[in-house]
């Protein structure tokens, strides 16, 4: 007498590719906009990106239901910081939220693999980087989702800073310039998009800096 | 645990200007243990054909045994090397004949073919031929592999130019891939040489 399994599971992947990278004073931060369920495509036209701050902008792909309430709980949180200490929250304090956030939910998580973006206190790059249960670590630049195995073997070549596979783990900014990072970035999905079914459509990439959020899109192949 | 990540393995090869480049890395592991940092995965078959084979390291080595005794016998009789669409067609039926116990290996097979155009393919464990123009990937860092070569790749390069790219290529990849590893083994050929080289990478 096996054990019954389930028939019936309450989490889906609808895919799609994250990236972030921090530059010296800026923060990019890139999703594409495909969102799929098995091999149908639900709508070539879903923002995986929120801004939750003045300075925090969190890309998630996975399960986006489990995203889109993810989203709330954080957004309601950083309302309630802002009535209590009459600021906006700091990019690390968000960060540590989103962790607790992820692992108050330790045994039935979201499914959602985040990636934090944004300026930290002094204004430099920051990225924050988590698994589903809200283990995280701050680095020079990240990919998460169906395309991130595609994607970060290129972002550790051409992005000249500190790898996260290096010891002792150095705290990293690129030294690219802003221009520079976007075109990587733009680079990178394009070579996703061949290779991964579930990235495509189109890219949508948030730029942070001193001036403020400035927001661009790039046609991806739809097929 | 599959059985194609047992040993751990990872394979690429490019399509230059009247030349290609086939690489490999250097690890022989048995599951989380490396066994040996000096294997070799990349054989070749006559100066112009070379077949890198993936996957579980002993139907590698049986694999490559019986394809050399095939080559061997085809040499004799018909007096000159295999082209390499030939030799693929042979590693995919032989691989096809094992269609229900197969050898659980995946090949890249690279070579010069008529007036020395360069001629790549991979297939699968039981004989699916996937030719392509510009690259193929096999291993347990296929995933990292198709990601660098497709944002670095670009048509008729050179052969030091695809040398650099290909090793750039596969040192990323294996990067990424605790499996695979422990430097690198290129292979860059032309119509008129053959030039083999170590790669130095993280040694672990």
């Amino acid at each position: 007498m096996t054990k019954q399994q389930a028939n019936w599971s309450p989490y889906d992947n609808n895919g799609g590719t994250c990236v972030a990278i921090a530059g010296a004073d800026y923060c990019v931060i890139a999703a594409d906009t495909r969102m799929s369920s098995g091999y149908n495509i639900l709508t070539r036209d879903y923002s995986k990106i929120i801004q939750l701050a003045d300075k925090s902008v969190m890309a998630s792909s996975g399960f986006q239901a489990d995203v889109r309430a993810l989203q709330k709980v954080l957004a309601s949180r950083h309302l309630l910081y802002q009535h209590q200490h009459n600021k906006q929250m700091s990019c690390p304090a968000m960060a540590q939220l989103l962790s607790n956030t992820l692992y108050y939910k330790r045994f039935f998580p979201y499914y959602a693999f985040n990636v934090l973006g944004g300026l930290d206190n002094e204004g430099k790059g920051c990225v924050f980087t988590y698994d589903a249960v809200g283990s995280y670590e701050r680095v020079g630049y990240s990919s998460q989702g169906s395309g991130s195995t595609l994607i970060t073997p290129f972002l550790d070549n051409q992005l000249k800073s500190p790898s996260p596979l290096l010891l002792p783990a150095k705290d990293a900014v690129t030294p690219l310039s802003e221009a520079e990072a976007i075109d990587l970035v733009k680079t990178c999905f394009a070579s996703a998009t061949e290779r991964d079914i579930y990235t495509g459509d189109k890219l949508e990439i948030i730029v942070l800096n001193a001036s403020g959020i400035r927001q661009e899109y790039m046609e991806l192949r739809k097929d | 645990m599959s059985i194609f990540e047992y040993n751990g393995c990872a394979l690429v090869a490019m399509v230059g200007k009247n030349c290609f480049a086939i690489a490999s890395d250097r690890r022989l592991g048995v599951q989380l243990q490396t066994i040996a940092t000096d294997f070799q995965k990349i054989y070749k078959i006559h100066e112009k054909l070379f077949i890198g084979l993936s996957g579980l390291a002993t139907d590698a080595q049986t694999l490559y045994q019986r394809l050399v005794f095939r080559h061997k016998l085809y040499e004799l009789r018909e007096e000159r090397d295999m082209k390499p669409e030939t030799f693929a067609s042979l590693v995919s039926a032989l691989l096809y004949e094992k269609r229900f116990g197969p050898y659980f290996c995946q090949p890249v097979i690279a070579g010069l073919g008529d007036e020395d155009k360069p001629f790549i393919c991979t297939m699968d464990s039981i004989g699916a031929k996937e030719l392509a123009k510009d690259f193929v990937v096999a291993g347990t860092a296929s995933e990292s592999l198709y990601g660098a070569c497709e944002s670095m790749f670009k048509p008729d390069m050179e052969p030091e130019e695809l040398f650099e790219t290909i090793s750039q290529a596969l040192l990323s990849s294996v990067d990424r891939d605790c499996l695979s590893g422990w430097g690198g083994h290129v292979y860059v050929v032309t119509p008129t040489e053959v030039t083999e080289r170590i790669l130095k990478g993280r040694m672990d």
